[in-house]
C-alpha cells in the first residue's frame, strides 16, 4: 500500500513555481482539517487544512464545494489527496492553496515522513532545487524523465506583482547556487513530461534574470541559511563530481556522493565533558555497494535531520572524513563521514538512480557462523524453520525486555538459532509467527545482527539491525527454491543448542534454602520457583482499596484512603475516585517437604489462587457478609499444592532485615512434569556424586538381566555409614574382595547415592551395572580391575 | 488401609522378581476377557491379570495381587486410574523403588 507523495510539491507551491493544477497535480497529505468561519460571511463553514508533502506543510483552504468531503468523512486527518483544481495565491502576504477540486486517493493513512512547516528560509538542502528559481527553465533543460512532476510556474504575469529589490538580489544567490544544482544529472529532475504544457520555457542556461519575474514568492526574506555564511562570492561552479563511496577518502577534496539513505538514527543528545549537544546520523548506500556513515552533530543535526528520509536518494557534498568508529559503525568501511556547516545535502530522484539498491547485504551462510567470533556483526538470510513466543526478560539493570527466539535454516545444513530483543518481538516477530503459524515457512534476513555464544552460537539482534521477511531478493528465491525441494526434509544440525528461554527460569528450589542460600541478601532480589501447599491464608485484610486510574497503559493501584463521603483520594494520582478497585494482597504461609515461610501474593496471583476477583470477596465478606461462603473459600485454597515462582528479596524494617517473598506467579502442579523435574534433579544428583567415574547414568534405560534376581534374593542390604565421598575408594577395595556383599561401598543410601550390587561402584544400580552389560572399554580406564571379569565372578559369588 | 502384606510396585521386568509375592502394577487394558484383563504394563510388556474387575473399566488400571508367572498376576484388587496417565512416570517409579530406594519401600 505504498503511496508517494509528490517530493518538493509544497516548496515548488510555495515558491510560486506551481500555481495550479495547470503546473502540476500534486499528491499531498493532509496532516490537519479545522473548521473555520469564515469572516465575511460568518453562517458559512469552510475547512483550512494543512497539506504535506512529506517533508513540508502547508496552509490550505478547503473550497466550499468540497465541505461535503469532509463532513461525511471521505476527507479526513491523514488523507491523500491529488488536487486536480487548486490554486496558490497570495492572500494577505502568504501563499494559501486553494482547492477547489480535489481526488482522495486514501481517505486514512497515517502521517507520511515528519513535514515541518515549511518557511522560506528554509529552502535549502532538499529543496534547493526550489531555489532555483530559474527552475522556471528547467523544464527542457533537463532531458529525463522523471517520476517528479516539477511544473513550471508559467505565470509570469502573476510573478510580476511580487518582485522587490530583494528578490532580485535572491536571485543572485539563487543563480550562484543552482548551477551546481543545475548539473544535468543528479540533482534534480526537472524534467516534467506530464506537466505536458507547451508553455514557454526558458533555457535555463541563457538567462537567469529573466526568470527573476518568475519569483513570486520570495517575498522579503533573508537569504537562506545556506548560503548566508557564504555571501555572494564567486562560487566554483563547477558540476559536483560524483565518486563512489568506496573512493572517498581524508585526502578526497571537495567530493560528492550520490547514494540512497539505507538506516538513519534517531536524534540523540548527549553530555560529555566539552558540554551538551545532540547528534544523529545515517548510513549511506551508493549504486557501486559502497556503505559509508555520515553523521551530524548539534546546529548541523538540526538542519539535516528533517530532511533525511530512509529509503531517498540524496547528493552529499563536502563533508569530513574520519576514521569510522567500529565498534558503533559495522559498516564495511574504513571511514565515516562528518558533516559540517559548509556540507550539503541535496535531494534527488529516482529515475537516473534507479541503479542503487535499497539495501545491500553481505550475507554469510549458517555455517559460516559457527566458525567465525563471538560478538562480530553479520548478515544472514535463511528459512524460518520454527519460532517461539515472546518472553519477557530482566536485563541487568532490571528492566524487562522482550525477547522472542527462532530457528533459521539455510543451504548449509545447518541452523542457528537467531534471538529478536525489544521491539523486533513484537513488529516482525509477529508476523513471522503468523506466517509460520498457517504452515509457511518465510525467509527471514538479518542485517547486522550480533553472533552470541552460549550453548554454541546464535545470532541475536542489536539496536541497528534490521529484519526483512520474504525479501525480494535473489538469495531469497534461491533459499525458497531449495526449501521447496529438499530443505523440508533435510535434518538440520542446530549449531545453537536449544535453549529454552531465559537464564531465569524455572531455578527450583526448596523453601528451606531459601534460609540456607540466604536468597534475596545480594543486592538483586532472587527469583525462584517452589512447589509447595498453601496451609494457611490470613483472611482478614486480604485485600486493599486501590487507585482505579490508569497512568499510561498500567494501572495506579495504590492505596487510597477514604475521604469519608464514599469517595476514594489517590495521593500519588492527587484525584478523587468514586469507585475504587479491589485488589489482593494476600498472606500467605506456603510449606515444602523441607520447610515453611510465609509470601505475599498480589492482584495476579491472588485471583488465580483465590479463583475469584478481589471485589467479588470483599463483596462476600463484608457487604453481603456471607460468613459461610467466605469460610469456604477460604477453605478451599488452603492444602493445594502450587508451583509458585517467588521474587525473594530482603528489605529493612526499621532496625531489621527480613527477607521477604512476593509470588510472582501461581500455577497449578501438573504431576506429570513435576514428577519428571523431580527424578532430572536426581539424575543430576546422581551424576554429580559419581563424577569421579566416567559413567554417565543412563537413565535407567538398561532392563533388568538374568543377575538382579539372585541379587533380589539377597535380602535387604544394610544400609552403612560409610561417607558418600570415601565410596569410590571403598568400592575399589571391596572389589578385590570379590565384592562380598558387605562391601561398605553399598552404604550411604540415605543420601541418596547410589550403589551398585553387583559391582559395588558408584553412579549406578545393578540395574544398569556396566559390569552387567558388556563392560565397554571406557570403564576400563575407572580402574585397572573393573574391566575385567568381575560380572561373572560376582554372580558365581552367590 | 490393611498393611500387613505389602506389595511391591512392579512394571513388566520386575515381575519375574517377585513371583508368589504380593505386586501391584499399573497397566493399560488392551483387551478385556471373560475371567481376565491382557493390559501392557508401564514398560510396555503384555500382562495377563487373572480375575474379574467390575465394570466399567478405565483405560489404566492398578491391579494389586499375587505374582503367578513372570507375566501373570492374580488380581485381588482393582483400581481404575483414569483415562491419562503418565506410564513413564510410573515405570521410573517401579525401577527407584526396586534399586535404589529399595529401604524405602519394603
Amino acid at each position: 500500500m505504498e503511496v508517494s507523495l509528490t517530493a518538493g510539491a509544497i516548496g515548488k507551491i510555495m515558491s510560486g513555481e506551481v500555481t495550479s493544477e495547470n503546473d502540476m497535480m500534486p499528491v499531498l497529505q493532509v496532516t490537519d482539517l479545522k473548521h473555520v468561519k469564515a469572516h465575511q460571511n460568518p453562517t458559512s463553514e469552510r475547512f483550512r487544512m494543512v497539506l504535506s508533502d512529506g517533508t513540508h506543510l502547508h496552509q490550505g483552504m478547503l473550497g466550499a464545494d468540497l465541505n461535503n468531503l469532509v463532513k461525511d468523512g471521505s476527507l479526513q486527518s491523514g488523507s491523500i489527496i491529488r488536487l486536480t483544481h487548486f490554486v496558490g495565491s497570495i492572500v494577505q502576504q502568504r501563499r494559501i492553496v486553494i482547492v477547489m477540486v480535489l481526488e482522495v486517493i486514501k481517505v486514512k493513512f497515517d502521517i507520511i515522513g515528519n513535514p515541518v512547516p515549511i518557511k522560506p528560509s528554509d529552502q535549502r538542502g532538499t529543496d534547493s532545487g526550489i531555489k532555483l528559481n530559474t527552475t522556471g527553465s528547467e523544464q527542457q533543460g533537463r532531458g529525463e524523465s522523471s517520476g517528479v512532476r516539477q511544473v513550471i510556474n508559467t505565470e509570469t504575469g502573476r510573478s510580476n506583482a511580487a518582485i522587490s529589490p530583494q528578490v532580485v538580489q535572491r536571485q543572485v544567490f539563487g543563480t550562484g547556487s543552482s548551477v551546481p544544482a543545475s548539473t544535468p544529472s543528479s540533482t534534480r529532475a526537472y524534467s516534467n513530461p506530464s506537466a505536458g504544457h507547451g508553455a514557454p520555457r526558458q533555457d535555463y542556461a541563457r538567462d537567469p534574470p529573466t526568470t527573476y519575474p518568475r519569483q513570486p514568492t520570495y517575498q522579503p526574506q533573508p537569504p537562506p541559511p545556506m548560503y548566508a555564511n557564504r555571501g555572494p562570492v564567486a562560487r566554483n561552479e563547477a558540476p559536483p563530481r560524483i565518486i563512489p563511496i568506496n573512493g572517498l577518502s581524508p585526502y578526497s577534496g571537495r567530493w560528492t556522493i550520490k547514494a540512497r539513505v539505507t538506516n538513519k538514527a534517531e536524534l540523540r543528545e548527549y553530555s560529555n565533558p566539552r558540554g551538551q549537544g545532540k547528534v544523529f546520523s545515517f548510513d549511506l548506500l551508493d549504486a557501486d555497494g559502497g556503505e559509508i556513515r555520515v553523521t551530524c552533530f548539534n546546529a548541523v543535526a538540526d538542519q539535516f535531520y528533517d530532511q533525511i528520509v530512509v529509503g531517498n536518494l540524496y547528493l552529499v557534498s563536502r563533508g569530513s572524513l574520519r576514521p569510522a568508529q567500529k565498534n558503533f559503525n559495522h559498516l564495511p568501511n574504513d571511514y565515516e563521514i562528518t558533516l559540517d556547516n559548509a556540507s550539503t545535502i541535496q535531494q534527488c530522484y529516482e529515475e537516473d538512480a534507479g541503479i542503487i539498491p535499497h539495501h545491500q547485504f553481505h550475507f554469510r551462510t549458517v555455517g559460516d557462523i559457527e566458525s567465525m567470533e563471538t560478538n562480530s556483526i553479520i548478515d544472514v538470510i535463511g528459512i524460518v524453520s520454527s519460532i517461539s513466543t515472546t518472553v519477557a526478560i530482566m536485563k541487568k539493570n532490571g528492566t524487562e525486555t522482550q525477547k522472542r527466539s527462532l530457528q533459521l535454516k539455510d543451504m548449509s545444513g545447518r541452523s542457528v538459532e537467531v534471538t529478536m530483543w525489544g521491539n523486533f518481538c513484537n513488529a516482525e516477530g509477529q508476523r513471522l509467527q503468523n506466517i509460520c503459524d498457517s504452515g509457511g515457512f518465510p525467509v527471514l534476513a538479518v542485517k547486522a545482527g550480533r553472533i552470541s555464544e552460549f550453548n554454541g552460537k546464535a545470532v541475536s539482534t542489536i539496536g541497528s539491525s534490521k529484519l526483512f521477511i520474504d525479501p525480494d531478493f535473489v538469495e531469497a528465491l534461491k533459499l525458497k527454491d531449495w526449501f521447496e525441494r529438499e530443505g523440508k526434509s533435510v535434518p538440520c544440525i542446530s549449531i545453537s543448542r536449544e535453549f529454552s528461554g531465559s537464564a531465569r527460569v524455572d531455578v527450583r528450589k526448596t523453601i528451606s534454602q531459601i534460609k540456607d542460600e540466604k536468597l534475596g541478601t545480594s543486592e538483586k532480589p532472587d527469583w525462584i520457583t517452589v512447589s509447595a501447599t498453601i496451609i494457611y491464608m490470613k483472611f482478614d485484610n486480604f485485600c486493599y482499596t486501590a487507585c482505579p486510574i490508569m497512568n499510561g497503559d498500567r494501572l495506579c493501584s495504590k492505596k487510597v484512603t477514604s475521604n469519608g463521603d464514599g469517595t476514594w483520594r489517590c495521593e500519588k494520582c492527587d484525584k478523587n475516585v468514586d469507585e475504587c478497585d479491589y485488589r489482593y494482597i494476600l498472606q500467605l504461609q506456603i510449606q515444602d517437604h523441607t520447610d515453611i515461610t510465609w509470601v505475599t501474593a498480589f492482584q495476579e496471583a491472588g485471583e488465580e489462587i483465590m479463583g475469584m476477583s478481589a471485589k467479588d470477596l470483599y463483596h462476600v465478606k463484608y457487604v453481603n457478609e456471607e460468613e459461610e461462603k467466605f469460610e469456604s473459600i477460604i477453605r478451599k485454597v488452603a492444602f493445594t499444592k502450587y508451583i509458585l515462582k517467588l521474587k525473594v528479596k530482603e528489605e529493612t524494617y526499621g532496625d531489621e532485615q527480613r527477607v521477604k517473598a512476593t509470588v510472582v506467579k501461581v500455577d497449578k502442579l501438573n504431576y506429570s512434569s513435576d514428577t519428571k523435574t523431580i527424578l532430572d534433579a536426581m539424575d543430576k544428583l546422581r551424576n554429580r556424586d559419581a563424577s569421579s567415574l566416567p559413567i554417565k547414568r543412563e537413565g535407567s534405560h538398561h532392563t533388568v538381566e538374568v543377575v538382579n534376581t539372585s541379587i533380589g534374593s539377597a535380602g535387604t542390604r544394610d544400609p552403612s555409614s560409610v561417607e558418600r565421598r570415601d565410596f569410590g575408594l571403598h568400592a575399589h577395595q571391596s572389589r578385590q574382595h570379590g565384592n562380598q556383599y558387605s562391601n561398605g561401598g553399598s552404604g550411604p543410601h540415605g543420601g541418596g547415592a547410589t550403589s551398585c550390587n553387583v559391582c559395588g561402584n558408584s553412579g549406578h544400580v545393578s540395574a544398569n551395572c556396566p559390569s552387567v552389560n558388556e563392560p565397554q572399554g571406557q570403564y576400563r580406564g575407572t580402574s585397572g580391575s573393573y574391566g575385567g571379569g568381575l560380572p561373572r565372578q560376582h554372580v558365581g559369588s552367590y | 488401609m490393611d498393611t500387613t502384606s505389602p506389595a511391591v510396585f512392579v512394571n513388566g521386568a520386575l515381575l519375574r522378581r517377585y513371583i508368589g509375592q504380593k505386586v501391584r502394577a499399573v497397566i493399560q487394558v488392551i483387551r478385556s476377557e471373560i475371567g481376565s484383563v491382557v493390559g501392557k504394563s508401564t514398560d510396555d510388556q503384555q500382562i495377563v491379570v487373572k480375575g474379574s474387575p467390575q465394570p466399567p473399566l478405565t483405560s489404566y488400571l492398578e491391579v494389586i495381587g499375587i505374582a503367578e508367572s513372570d507375566n501373570t498376576i492374580r488380581a485381588e484388587v482393582w483400581t481404575n486410574f483414569g483415562d491419562s496417565f503418565d506410564a513413564q512416570n510410573y515405570n521410573e517409579l517401579c525401577k527407584l523403588a526396586n534399586g535404589e530406594f529399595r529401604h524405602l519401600f519394603i
